[in-house]
């Protein structure tokens, strides 16, 4: 069930676009920034209150890598494994996340506190390896600094 | 875009002419030139999906897609080039590479596009190779069965059922190789099991179970016939094989339904091989039906009405037609019991539906048939939707409804129900069941008062101050508290009606429903004539697929005789009852009336095609043939005059309806004159004519709202009860593939109705009346609002119509109910 507050900023958003299609994309962040994550009766649920089919809403976000379609940790890492990250260690901070907190890509820890996804360029590449924790950057990734930032996210 | 204005362009060194605004494809395709293509539907917006449809520009570098590249004047196209048959080629290839070669095994192998294509352009090698699909074959749904590995991913399912059904069950849901078109969460397909998906699928991703493994496509002709279903006559195509219907589709182009087709047409055809077909005449032998031979059948029944006749007179007996009979058989019909029998008691089930429509536009503008347009939807600007299921009652032209409301059209529809059109519709305003007529009276009340009206207009036309006078006590207040919505949204939905526009009220007028009567239609038309507009904005179809060849062909009471409520509702008032193609204790109201009526006769002839309630209780049963079991013609809903051939052989000693009252009438040593169906026809030439109105003659009527019964204590909830989208009356329930959708009755009930009643989902609910109980099913729903509930008419045991009764003119046969768990 989407709170109040969710289903009444979804009527503001419908308000603000010339069709429910239009809509529909930014609805979606409105629940996945509450749950976490797009469960399929949250997306029943945009579709009721959009008037937009649930299979549409469905397929739209499954287009989409940004929407997530299984419950997530409290935090999500997000490491970049691409070239530049690549060549200065992102494999290593992989064995790391793996070793110290039995994280796997696209797996959540048992407690629930991280989940990994392995992501493509996040355009650091000067000040590689990078990766994301929920919304904060993090760059010149070391073995050590990594387990230092990651502490700090209970 | 003006589509008046005409460019001239070339297409492979021809000179074509187009109309601006078409795509390249479209004006190749007017001129007969072939551009190959998949993902391009002429009903749907360009997709440019498949890139088979490439094209070459003289004075471009890049290939242009010809689907959604605008013709231009003084283009100069190329579609067949080296380099045009090269890009294809690779395209082919890249759908191949996931596409299984299962052609032996597939039911498209024969007329599947890719397969086609890849015939034509394509290599007999590819170059990239890739782990094939191997998800599932999913048939758990009903009639439709989807095979996502052939699946090309054109995606023109996903956008026939949402842009054009306005349904939107299925998806592409994922992104790249995995893509699969699935309903939102891969569960049972669950929709309306249109089938257009079926049709529109280029591939054998989509098909349809009836037709699964019966026949390969080069082993099967292919007949074009009129739909029997609803009265929008639409053409749809049926295969045979060995003599024998296995499938029917829409093709595009083809008829007034230029290639759509309902579920109904697509899948219903298999009613005429039900189990339940009477093969041999029978009559009545110390209570029981024994077959007999048709000498003995119809010596029988010229003795019975002989003697009937001789002892009560003529006008002791009587007869109803059949809306689904053709107009050769109704014709005789009559014409048996007026020239032979010598009775004028001739009437039929539409007495409760159409013929209400027909009485208030003749009271309105002085015609007795008023045939729709079946464009008018889209030549509107503003449409209002009265009360009336129109996708469901006549599903294809329904569409044209979303069609104009997706061309930029307003589509207001007031229902009690969630309808389809309510969804599609840009407002709808959900009114208390029955509250249409005082609705459409409060628009006129706001319009008049604030004199929007057309007033040059309306000045010569009769009873204007009745009509002011009658609408004295329909004020907004008034009105809200009848139909539930504020006083605004009539004001502001009166005053948006009388906006310079183009207007039209569509509007049903069914048995099925009880929520509307003839007032409610003359208020419509109140309205219209109030606007000073034309008679055609006024649309109220006829609901099957003959009903108005019926009508045309004299089924009714013409010098005086006996209406169908009298013969039927009035015991004793008719002796005997001469039934052709018609299950009255179904399809009228009040089953326990009309069975008692029929109980009670002295003689009941029934002339049909299934062994059903009204046969059973006959003393006399004769079988008849089947839509396509004959030859014969049907007059639609727009008053087209279409003739559907004979194409399967008839079942057991079954005999058309026309050929037993011309055989009948010989037994009784009365010759009709009329030897066969060429003569029958020219019979009939002069009587039927179509859509052509004599002078229009308007006058206000002031329609009142009529309440016939309400809610009590005892009472407290209103059924609605109508036609829904997978039946048709009390035929359709003999096809097997449409029971696959829905096989039995149901009540739908708001979920805070049920919470109250504790009544769950599935689980039978006793649903009281003043006149009867019954237990029906509940479907938990919020479809209905809380107070009102909605059932099927068309399931014979579920009796849903013993809760209900008849009206015949303005007065609204509103049902109270109370329901309770079971």
């Amino acid at each position: 069930m989407l709170s109040e507050n969710a289903v009444k900023e979804i009527g503001l958003i419908r308000n603000k676009y010339h069709d429910a299609q239009s809509s529909l994309l930014p609805a979606l962040y409105v629940v996945q920034k509450e749950h976490g994550w797009l469960s399929p009766e949250a997306l029943k649920e945009v579709g009721e209150i959009l008037n937009v089919p649930k299979a549409e809403v469905k397929g739209v976000s499954t287009f989409y890598a940004m929407f997530r379609h299984r419950p997530i940790g409290r935090h999500l890492i997000q490491l970049c494994t691409n070239v530049a990250c690549m060549i200065m260690g992102s494999e290593s901070l992989l064995n790391i996340l793996k070793e110290r907190y039995g994280l796997e890509p696209n797996g959540t820890t048992g407690d629930g506190r991280f989940s990994l996804v392995v992501m493509e360029c996040i355009g650091a590449c000067g000040t590689a390896p990078a990766m994301l924790v929920d919304t904060d950057f993090h760059d010149n990734l070391t073995e050590e600094r990594i387990v230092n930032i990651l502490e700090k996210y209970k | 875009m003006p589509k008046d204005i005409i460019i001239e362009l070339t297409i492979n060194g021809k000179n074509i002419k187009a109309e601006q605004g078409m795509t390249i494809l479209q004006a190749a395709q007017k001129n007969g030139i072939y551009i190959p293509n998949m993902c391009y539907d002429r009903r749907l917006k360009p997709y440019g999906g498949c890139r088979l449809c490439v094209v070459e520009l003289e004075g471009q570098k890049r290939l242009f897609a010809a689907c959604s590249t605008p013709a231009e004047d003084g283009m100069i196209v190329h579609t067949e080039t080296p380099k045009l048959a090269k890009a294809r080629k690779t395209v082919l290839e890249l759908l191949l590479v996931h596409h299984p070669l299962d052609c032996p095994i597939c039911d498209k192998a024969g007329e599947c596009d890719l397969q086609d294509l890849a015939f034509k352009y394509g290599p007999s090698q590819s170059r990239f190779t890739a782990e094939r699909k191997h998800d599932p074959e999913r048939v758990d749904a009903p009639i439709v069965e989807r095979n996502p590995n052939r699946c090309i991913l054109c995606g023109k399912c996903v956008r026939v059922c949402a842009e054009h059904q306005g349904v939107g069950a299925i998806n592409l849901i994922g992104r790249g190789f995995k893509t699969k078109v699935s309903p939102a969460f891969e569960e049972t397909l669950n929709c309306e099991f249109c089938g257009q998906c079926i049709d529109a699928c280029p591939v054998g991703a989509l098909g349809a179970k009836p037709y699964r493994f019966r026949s390969r496509v080069w082993y099967m002709d292919e007949y074009e016939a009129i739909c029997p279903y609803c009265g929008c006559g639409c053409t749809t195509n049926l295969s045979l094989r060995e003599g024998r219907i296995i499938r029917a589709r829409g093709k595009d182009g083809i008829g007034i339904n230029e290639g759509n087709l309902c579920g109904k047409g697509r899948f219903g055809f298999d009613y005429i091989y039900s189990e339940n077909r009477i093969t041999t005449p029978m009559i009545k032998k110390d209570g029981k039906l024994v077959p007999v031979s048709w000498e003995e059948a119809l010596q029988y029944v010229a003795k019975r009405l002989e003697d009937i006749k001789g002892k009560y007179g003529p006008s002791a007996i009587g007869a109803i037609g059949s809306q689904r009979c053709t107009i050769e058989d109704n014709y005789m019909l009559q014409k048996f019991m007026r020239e032979v029998v010598g009775t004028d008691n001739i009437d039929s089930v539409a007495r409760f539906g159409y013929a209400k429509a027909q009485k208030a536009l003749e009271k309105a503008y002085d015609v007795d048939f008023m045939p729709i347009k079946w464009k008018a939807p889209l030549n509107a600007d503003f449409m209002l939707v009265v009360e009336s299921d129109i996708t469901s009652t006549l599903p294809v032209w329904g569409l044209n409804f979303i069609k104009a409301k997706n061309d930029g059209a307003t589509l207001v529809v007031a229902d009690v129900k969630e309808t389809k059109l309510a969804r599609n519709s840009t407002q709808w305003l959900r009114i208390k069941p029955g509250s249409g007529t005082a609705l459409l009276n409060g628009m006129m009340k706001v319009i008049i008062d604030g004199g929007l009206y057309d007033k040059d207009k309306t000045s010569a036309v009769p009873n204007f101050d009745a009509l002011t006078a009658g609408l004295k006590e329909f004020t907004p207040q008034a009105v809200s508290n009848i139909t539930g919505i504020s006083e605004d949204a009539i004001i502001s939905l009166a005053r948006s009606y009388a906006y310079p526009g183009k207007r039209l009220i569509a509007l049903t007028s069914n048995i099925s429903e009880n929520t509307k009567s003839m007032n409610t239609i003359l208020a419509a038309a109140n309205l219209a004539i109030l606007m000073g507009d034309d008679p055609d904005t006024v649309q109220v179809p006829a609901e099957f697929s003959n009903t108005a060849g019926m009508w045309m062909s004299g089924v009714r009471p013409l010098s005086g005789g006996k209406d169908v409520y009298d013969m039927l509702y009035e015991p004793g008032a008719v002796k005997a009852l001469y039934i052709m193609g018609e299950n009255p204790i179904v399809t009228f109201q009040d089953a326990a009336r009309v069975e008692k009526t029929l109980k009670g006769l002295e003689l009941l002839i029934v002339q049909d095609i299934f062994l059903k309630e009204a046969a059973r209780i006959a003393d006399v049963v004769l079988p008849a043939c089947s839509w396509a079991e004959k030859e014969g013609t049907f007059m639609s809903a727009t008053g087209n005059i279409q003739k559907t051939p004979k194409l399967v052989a008839e079942t057991g000693q079954s005999v058309p309806d026309w050929k037993i009252f011309r055989n009948l009438a010989r037994v009784m040593n009365k010759d009709l004159g009329l030897k066969d169906i060429t003569a029958i026809r020219a019979a009939i030439a002069d009587m039927i004519v179509s859509g052509e109105t004599k002078d229009i003659r308007r006058s206000f009527n002031p329609a009142s709202y009529e309440v016939m019964e309400t809610v009590s204590e005892e009472y407290p909830m209103f059924l609605v009860t109508s036609n829904i989208l997978q039946h048709s009356g009390a035929l359709s329930v003999l096809s097997k593939n449409l029971d696959s959708v829905v096989s039995d009755a149901y009540l739908q009930v708001n979920t805070k109705d049920a919470k109250k009643h504790g009544i769950h989902d599935d689980a039978f609910v006793r649903v009281k009346s003043k006149r009867g109980e019954v237990y029906l099913k509940a479907m938990l729903s919020d479809e209905v609002p809380e107070g009102t509930v909605f059932a099927p008419l068309h399931f014979a045991h579920a009796k849903v119509n013993a809760l209900t009764y008849p009206s015949l003119n303005g007065g609204l046969p509103l049902v109270a109910v109370s329901i309770e768990a079971a």
